[in-house]
């Protein structure tokens, strides 16, 4: 059995030690998670792992032979952030940097897609088409198709697959898939090294789990050993039981939105009041339409039916009106449809509010946008080097920080959440969790839309379960348990 | 590294200026030389800044040189039909702004890509100006005195060699559409949004920025500032003929994208893209002066221009 030791590896940039003194075993057969917020060290791993870098000191071990400082061959690391060539065919894609099959010199198609197949198939995705144009598959199924193409290679296959946050992009049926697959990798004799931030993931998988915290080994231990809270505690220094503060019911009041048999894109018929302070869960499935919902609430998708009134009022019909009405929305995909990740944090986050601030119509009022940038940069945690600093600079949590200020720059009567902290580690996580908390204790009504349970479970007052575009249930956040909400989410009736 | 980008690219017109100093130590840093390039870019510069304006939007607009020709024959041609020169001129000028915002609607509201749309309007623009002039040069006494004088007037700001110093009123013209377009992109909440368009027009959209109706009144600049140009080409020739402002697009597009190699991040910004349009006016100046072969001056600029511009994506490959 191939196994690779890693002794007291230690990397410095300039004087800040990346990683200090790390030293874990890998072993083939065994899924081992890598754990830890933004910062803590994980990147700088896998770039050693990848041999992109070398150490500083110590070095690697494989099977017990000579220290190095690379890790040595069979290791295949998957980014979160696939590179594929969209024009190109899956069977294609999967055979890029492997000689093509020839016939008489010209590639030979039937055996290229019959090759590409046959490795899908011994991984399980049999609903992938080889040769359709890859930019037609989902995040998902691209991620599956490059691990298929692994065993694709010359030579014998990978022993160890690093996947670096693999499921960033993916919906909870693609999660299924490649969990599926990574099963199979393992039945199959390889190693995984799964980094991630999603416990729910890790708890279902791993059989090992390691915590990195600024750039340390906190703990490496078999996962029976330890439990979620305990991972956690190791990542983050702090307890669960802060992760989501006890929520007071909101004060009796008038709603403060009103959304009246609407109609848009694949939603039908949806009726939700909002009261102020009130937070109000949105669960489904992916593909339910939560994310539609939210964009037909703020106006970025047109209303085929019923209305949309904020205390009262009608909602404006431009995004921007909306906005000045107090609706403040942080979407779902925050590098696609938030941030411009070039442009400076102030700009992405005064942005909606530049109208609001001039001082004569039109003209930019720079000090007063400097100021809220200033006031809600504080507010939301943001850790950056100044408010000039480019958005795609900073980490995940930090980029949805900054979509955070934007929202809250307005004073927002009604906060639209997708997705609030996906791809988020669970330092932000706690930084937004609280935010959220603080708003709704102000009087801010806030319609979270989210695929994790126990997100929605520990923030909501009220669940709203969205199926298939129609709001099937509506129901108070008492005691509910994951697995009755996730059974809300599939069955029609509510349970007895 | 943004900083020894922006740093290079400074250094290297530093380098430039001092090299042409060292070549024509009589001639190339006295005030009528600086004065005199100031009024050979004026027109680019126009077409440039505003240029400057779509190119913050990630947009472009290949169709200015047209309209610049356009615009200058059809202000001649009102001018042999008798027209006064304020009315004429008007005419001409609401003829570019009709024309960029065609350019806007066909690419915001139609969503044909900038490249496509404004090469097809190019060619329509092009081939309107050979309709309305017969494809002939309008020129002589069909060319109002008044016209062709204020591009040989300015005002006077001193004496050199007992000859006076005019800062010329084509330079002025540029001064103040730089000045315009500077205040629009940097000071009006207009300009910031356009900005946030060319970061990202989902994102902008969805915080609250109209995107359509900005980018269509974004090329409504462009269209006018070719207008601006071609006009100030016709007076400063005094003639108009359907070809003198193509060259014009090119070069104003090289401006800002040397412009943008000074920038943070690599925006285009009106100041940048002075600076240049004057890198380029002072090449073209000094080479000129030197004798070199105006075959060997075109490569000399694009070969430059290639330098600028691979230094900038060098240094943002090695980040």
């Amino acid at each position: 059995m191939t196994e690779l030791t890693l002794e007291n590896v230690t990397r410095r940039y300039g004087t800040v030690a990346a990683l200090d003194g790390v030293s874990l075993r890998l072993r083939a057969g065994e899924v081992h998670a890598l754990m830890g917020e933004n910062g803590a060290g994980k990147s700088t791993l896998i770039r050693l792992l990848a041999g992109l870098e070398a150490p500083d000191a110590g070095g690697f071990r494989r099977n017990g032979g000579a220290l190095q400082t690379d890790a040595g061959p069979g290791l295949r690391v998957l980014h979160q952030e696939l590179t594929v060539v969209p024009a190109l065919s899956v069977a294609e894609n999967m055979h890029l940097g492997a000689p093509f099959p020839t016939r008489l010199g010209l590639i030979d198609w039937r055996r290229l897609n019959a090759r590409a197949a046959g490795a899908l198939l011994r991984l399980g995705p049999a609903h992938i088409d080889p040769a359709v144009p890859i930019s037609r598959l989902s995040p998902g199924d691209r991620m599956l198709a490059r691990i298929a193409a692994t065993l694709l290679a010359e030579g014998p296959p990978p022993w160890l697959y690093v996947l670096d946050e693999p499921t960033a992009a993916l919906t909870a049926a693609e999660v299924d898939r490649l969990m599926a697959v990574i099963a199979e990798l393992r039945a199959a004799g390889a190693g995984i090294l799964y980094v991630s931030h999603r416990m729910d993931e890790v708890m279902r998988i791993a059989s090992h789990v390691t915590v990195l915290r600024d750039g340390r080994l906190i703990s490496s231990q078999p996962l029976a050993a330890t439990n979620e809270a305990g991972i956690i505690r190791d990542m983050t220094g702090r307890d669960l039981s802060e992760l989501f503060p006890p929520r007071e019911p909101p004060p009796a009041a008038p709603a403060i939105l009103q959304v009246e048999r609407l109609a848009a894109g694949a939603v039908r018929d949806i009726n939700i009041n909002l009261q102020p302070g009130e937070i109000l869960g949105l669960a489904g499935l992916s593909g339910s339409g939560r994310g539609v919902l939210l964009q037909a609430i703020l106006g970025a998708v047109p209303l085929q039916a019923g209305r949309v009134r904020l205390a009262g009022q009608p909602r404006a019909r431009s995004i921007a009106g909306a906005w000045a009405q107090g609706l403040a929305y942080v979407p779902r995909e925050r590098r696609s449809e938030g941030l411009m990740l070039l442009q400076a944090i102030a700009d992405n986050i005064a942005l909606p509010h530049l109208g609001r601030l001039a001082r004569l119509p039109g003209l930019a009022d720079r000090p007063a946008a400097a100021r809220l940038v200033e006031r809600e940069s504080a507010r939301v945690r943001l850790r950056a080097r100044g408010p000039a600093q480019a958005v795609g600079e900073l980490s995940g949590g930090n980029q949805q920080k900054v979509l955070f200020a934007r929202a809250l720059g307005g004073a927002p009567r009604v906060l639209l959440l997708d997705e609030p902290t996906r791809g988020v580690d669970v330092g932000a996580r706690f930084d937004i969790y609280r935010l959220i908390h603080a708003l709704a204790q102000t009087g801010t009504a806030v319609l979270l839309a989210s695929s994790d349970l126990p997100e929605l479970l520990g923030l909501s007052h009220r669940i709203a379960v969205l199926q298939n575009g129609r709001l099937a249930h509506q129901l108070p956040n008492d005691g509910l348990t994951e697995a009755q909400l996730l059974t809300l989410c599939y069955a029609t009736k509510a349970p007895a | 590294m943004t900083r020894l980008r922006r740093f290079a690219s400074l250094l290297g017109m530093a380098a430039i200026i001092a090299f042409f100093a060292w070549q024509l130590p009589d001639t190339f840093l006295t005030a009528r030389n600086w004065l005199n390039i100031s009024q050979q870019v004026s027109m680019l510069a126009v077409v440039a800044v505003t240029m400057t304006v779509v190119m913050a939007m990630g947009d472009f607009d290949l169709s200015v040189g047209a309209m610049a020709s356009l615009s200058g024959v059809v202000a001649a041609t009102l001018f042999v039909a008798g027209w006064p020169v304020p009315q004429a001129l008007a005419a001409a000028l609401a003829l570019g702004l009709l024309g960029g915002l065609v350019n806007g609607l066909l690419v915001s509201v139609i969503g044909i890509l900038p490249f496509v749309a404004t090469l097809a309007t190019l060619t329509i623009y092009s081939g309107a100006a050979f309709l309305v002039s017969g494809g002939r040069t309008i020129f002589g006494r069909d060319i109002p005195q008044a016209f062709s004088d204020f591009a040989r007037g300015g005002v006077q700001i001193g004496v050199a060699n007992g000859r006076p110093l005019l800062l010329p009123a084509l330079t002025l013209v540029a001064l103040a559409v730089a000045a315009m377009c500077w205040v629009v992109l940097e000071q009006t909440n207009y300009g910031r949004r356009l900005y946030a368009i060319g970061g990202n027009a989902q994102a902008a959209r969805l915080a609250g920025v109209r995107v359509t109706l900005l980018r269509l009144s974004a090329f409504g600049f462009t269209g006018l500032g070719a207008a601006i140009a071609g006009l100030m080409y016709a007076a400063r020739v005094a003639s108009a003929n359907p070809t003198q402002g193509d060259g014009v697009m090119l070069t104003a597009i090289a401006a800002v994208f040397l412009g943008m190699t000074l920038t943070e991040n690599g925006q285009p910004r009106v100041l940048a893209t002075l600076a240049g349009v004057i890198v380029l006016g002072v090449l073209d100046n000094g080479l000129t002066q030197m004798n070199v072969n105006s075959y060997l001056r075109e490569v000399m600029i694009g070969a430059i221009i290639l330098a600028a511009v691979t230094l900038s994506a060098l240094s943002r490959r090695r980040r």
